[in-house]
């Protein structure tokens, strides 16, 4: 596929700029060379990181072992620069070897294919690069995050509004819940620490997201502090959770939170997107009564990575008041516009990415309808899923599914009709790794894995992409067998 | 709007039409942003009033989608109002200018989307991210340690409080601050906030940062290349005092790190080799590209890991076929992890060590031409602390006031301060509402509002220091 052909119009103006002393190398000297080198990297991340990328008949993944695959890549760095030729085969050999995350048959991981306008987004904030922590440097993508946030917000029933911001990351997100509702609990605690006060705790479920734990050491709660305790101050509940896709229910825990006056947090990371469904929304029932919800856009309506909202239910700029440090040499009261534009200061960050024109970009482009359509569908084919594991011989399923996760075992002919035992687990326990490892080498499909309490390794599929079809999902079952039948 | 069976036959997105939009969007990319984004002839900003832009963006999400010509037109309007960064007349932040290497770079992990939490889905990254740490471990003067790449040197930063803390008190991941005595971090009155902002999160409490009697301190945050001013801390006359009583050195290089590509400049940084951990951010002064920044360690003992471990069974199973340790996710406190080396890398590539330290060295003679040229002019004042004797700034912050001519001589005036105080302000909305460029202004202590101009784009020329201090006069000379 030829592309256009752009002059930049640079050339004189660029010939002004360079005085008497030579540019660095690799600044911008050269327009033309510049223009070139960029068309043509760019014309190798089309053809190959998205064409081909997204192409049923290519691979998944080009596996190599990492020894192999660091001889492949010459990683070293050197003192002198490598010629524009060799630059390019960098960039296509760091494609070739990649995984294809946007490709039909890849469900690895609770994100999957590749959404055209998110991509196009997230070339408009790399090129245009800047920083969110001000609007006198990030005017578009203030307003942009603004009203995703206020557009989410209605969709999850906050008729008075509220705050919120987007985070590097749902275990970010959820980190700050951690945090506002320790504030909201006690604000003296963010200038003199945690120390004089009584031990508090946290509660999750079992199945609860890793970032809580994570939250507990980072905050200084303590990971034993997650579960059982004394003055309980933060509850997290999850919809959809990670590896079975459940969703608590929201509603009787409300009750119990409002009662006891405890900080409700949803992490909606995985299952928020069931919002933009009419049919599906009744799994996050009562989720206008919580505190904070953390959704991430770039799982289940396929924003690019990262594109993670939080969102609190509060009007009295708590956001604000837990994170703010002052700081004069970006937040100067003094400036000639309104300084409520300035969102730095309810981050925990300083430089922060424009995320949120990521999806803003792709709810413009394809609408409310089309959103709720796509997730429909994505359900549907987990049902269909379902239907076709319990069809087949040799195939259990782990639970009924309740959103798009669909877990199951593969059972090899050797090991059916036996009778069950801790040696038949432990058998049925080696299966998956091996028909990973297979699928991988061949390049055939990515599918994860994992043992869950005391069940042994069993595949987890995740049903995203409006590119996967029944197809696909046919062929996965049959994939299985076919790489996992003589064990 | 049940789907029908035949709906779940067929896929649902054309990509033939997707990537039309994205052939289509990326001309006007580079058209509106990389073309127009660098030529001097071109506005640096188009200020709108938020109500405003509000309206020009029409930025409601709707029921129904919009066709392909309507997005195009949205593009070029995210570009049209968007802050021209790479322009030669962008001062306003610790990065600027673009390298088109690191761009490509960009483009691409954002075209390939993935995560860095394991081999199994980024395993050119894994290894890519492991060969600059190492590169960058280097400049420091280490042949060991460990190292990631964060989202900003705020994360950085925190990291390195969250390990120092842990190393002292293991304990504290499980069992929380409340059995530890209070602990204190030292640093100077000009480390970047993140220090503050980091100990509120993380529990210690914002004023537990600097000293208090009779508390345990465990660690020591000293700058190079502060934020506002670019002043170096004296990295080896610290580490004296931090070997003495063991504590952890971090050295928080986001802003100046970068001086260790310049053998002529790296001296700012003598003794950092002792520190405990660095942070260091490649999106300023090497100009990688939002977000680039790393943290980097000098433990060999896996603390890291130890640290933030939570050994997720759905990520990080341990019966994988290939070795696990490549699976590096369980060292951050993120799960989900953007790709920020490869922009590094691949301009790396392409320019070599030395390029890098060509840029480092142009940074601080445009700096010095500032300097001089200023000190030939009426009317433009600088900041005395950080500039030696022979009044030179220490890096490539140039801190000065614009002494408009009805203020000049008048110093003695009770209302000079007041007055000189709004002198900036009014020159920075001027130069936004017309565009011609951006630098910032603040005040500090007790020195009212005054600019602070970093240079470091390699885009930057002499005749745009020159346009900077002949626009500051235009804007300002009536005031």
């Amino acid at each position: 596929m030829n592309l256009y052909v752009i002059n930049f119009k640079g050339q004189t103006t660029v010939g002004e700029l360079m005085n008497p002393e030579k540019g660095s190398p690799g600044a911008v000297e050269d327009m033309e060379a510049a223009e070139s080198f960029i068309q043509q990297a760019m014309e190798i991340i089309l053809q190959e990181a998205v064409k081909k990328a997204t192409n049923v008949k290519e691979k998944v993944c080009e596996w190599r072992s990492p020894e192999q695959l660091k001889e492949l890549l010459d990683l070293e760095l050197k003192d002198t620069g490598e010629s524009e030729s060799k630059i390019l085969q960098c960039c296509r050999d760091a494609i070739r070897y990649s995984v294809k995350t946007g490709h039909p048959r890849f469900f690895n991981q609770l994100f999957a294919g590749l959404e055209p306008h998110s991509m196009v987004a997230s070339f408009i904030i790399e090129a245009i690069k800047t920083s969110q922590y001000t609007y006198e440097m990030a005017p578009v993508f203030t307003l942009i995050e603004d009203a995703l946030l206020k557009t989410m917000m209605k969709l999850i029933g906050w008729e008075e509004g509220g705050d919120g911001l987007f985070n590097p990351g749902g275990s970010m997100s959820n980190m700050y819940a951690v945090n506002l509702a320790r504030y909201r609990y006690c604000p003296d605690f963010k200038e003199i620490g945690m120390y004089a006060s009584p031990r508090l705790v946290m509660l999750t479920s079992q199945e609860g997201h890793y970032s809580i734990a994570k939250a507990a050491a980072l905050l200084g709660f303590g990971t034993k502090n997650v579960y059982v305790g004394a003055v309980p101050f933060f509850v997290n509940a999850t919809a959809g959770t990670t590896v079975l896709g459940a969703f608590d229910p929201i509603d009787e825990i409300a009750d119990i939170c409002e009662k006891h006056n405890l900080w409700l947090h949803v992490d909606a990371c995985w299952g928020g997107g069931a919002l933009v469904s009419k049919k599906h929304k009744h799994l996050l029932k009562g989720i206008q009564r919580v505190n904070s919800v953390a959704w991430n856009l770039h799982k289940m309506l396929m924003a690019t990575l990262q594109c993670s909202a939080f969102l609190v239910r509060d009007k009295s700029c708590l956001l604000q008041r837990c994170h703010c440090a002052g700081a004069s040499y970006l937040f100067q009261q003094d400036k000639f516009y309104d300084v409520s534009y300035d969102t730095g200061d309810k981050s925990v960050q300083c430089s922060r990415k424009p995320d949120a024109f990521k999806f803003w970009l792709v709810w413009k482009a394809v609408g409310t309808r089309e959103l709720e359509y796509r997730v429909d569908r994505a359900l549907a084919l987990a049902r269909y899923l379902a239907q076709e594991i319990k069809k087949r011989e040799g195939f259990s399923l782990v639970i009924e599914p309740e959103f798009a996760n669909v877990c199951f075992w593969y059972i090899p002919p050797s090991l059916r009709n036996l009778p069950e035992s801790p040696e038949l687990w432990k058998k049925l326990h080696t299966v998956a790794p091996v028909v990973k490892e297979r699928m991988m080498k061949s390049g055939s499909m990515m599918i994860g894995y994992q043992k869950h309490v005391d069940k042994p390794n069993f595949f987890r599929m995740v049903v995203i992409s409006p590119q996967v079809s029944r197809q696909d999902l046919d062929f996965v079952l049959d994939e299985i067998h076919s790489l996992g039948k003589d064990l | 709007m049940e789907p029908t069976a035949g709906d779940l036959t067929d896929p649902l997105i054309n990509h033939a039409d997707g990537q039309l939009f994205l052939h289509e969007a990326f001309k006007i990319i580079v058209e509106e942003v990389l073309c127009k984004g660098t030529d001097v002839k071109e506005k640096v900003c188009e200020w709108r009033e938020p109500e405003e832009l509000a309206r020009l963006l029409d930025l409601e999400l709707r029921e129904k989608g919009e066709p392909q010509e309507n997005l195009l037109q949205r593009v070029r309007d995210v570009a049209k109002y968007s802050i021209k960064t790479s322009h030669p007349r962008f001062f306003n932040q610790q990065f600027a200018g673009v390298d088109y290497h690191s761009l490509a770079g960009r483009f691409l992990s954002e075209a390939l989307n993935t995560n860095l939490f394991t081999y199994e889905v980024a395993p050119v990254f894994v290894l890519m991210e492991a060969e600059v740490l190492r590169g960058l471990r280097a400049l420091v003067g280490w042949t060991e340690g460990d190292g990631l790449f964060c989202p900003g040197g705020s994360t950085s930063n925190m990291y390195a409080m969250n390990l120092a803390r842990y190393r002292l008190y293991p304990e504290v991941k499980s069992q929380g601050l409340w059995s530890l005595p209070q602990l204190t971090v030292f640093t100077s009155p000009e480390s970047h906030y993140s220090v503050k902002k980091g100990a509120a999160f993380m529990g210690f409490g914002m004023d537990n940062v600097i000293l208090v009697k009779g508390a345990v301190p465990f660690l020591v945050s000293c700058t190079s290349g502060t934020t506002v001013q670019g002043a170096f801390d004296p990295l080896d006359r610290i580490a004296n005092v931090c070997d003495k009583h063991k504590l952890w050195l971090h050295v928080d290089a986001a802003w100046g790190g970068s001086v260790l590509f310049s053998k002529k400049h790296s001296h700012l940084m003598k003794g950092v080799h002792r520190a405990n951990s660095v942070a260091w951010n490649p999106h300023k002064m090497l100009v990688a590209g939002l977000q680039c920044s790393v943290l980097l360690l000098k433990d060999t003992t896996d603390l890291l890991k130890k640290c933030h471990c939570a050994n997720a069974t759905y990520l990080f199973q341990q019966d994988k076929f290939y070795d696990v340790n490549l699976d590096i996710g369980d060292k951050t406190v993120q799960c989900s992890r953007k790709v920020d080396c490869l922009k590094l890398w691949l301009m790396w590539k392409a320019v070599g060590s030395a390029g890098l330290e060509q840029r480092v060295d142009k940074a601080f003679l445009h700096a010095r031409y500032v300097v001089d040229q200023m000190k030939k002019r009426d009317g433009f004042q600088l900041l005395r602390d950080v500039s030696s004797h022979l009044n030179q700034p220490e890096f490539v912050n140039v801190c000065f006031w614009f002494i408009p001519p009805s203020l000049r001589g008048k110093e003695k005036n009770p209302d000079y301060q007041n007055r000189l105080a709004k002198v900036a302000p009014v020159i920075k909305e001027r130069m936004m509402k017309q565009g011609t460029m951006m630098v910032g202004y603040q005040p500090l202590g007790d020195r009212v509002n005054f600019f602070r101009i970093t240079i470091l784009s390699p885009l930057v020329s002499h005749k745009d220091m020159d346009f900077f201090l002949d626009e500051i006069e235009r804007l300002g000379n009536d005031l």
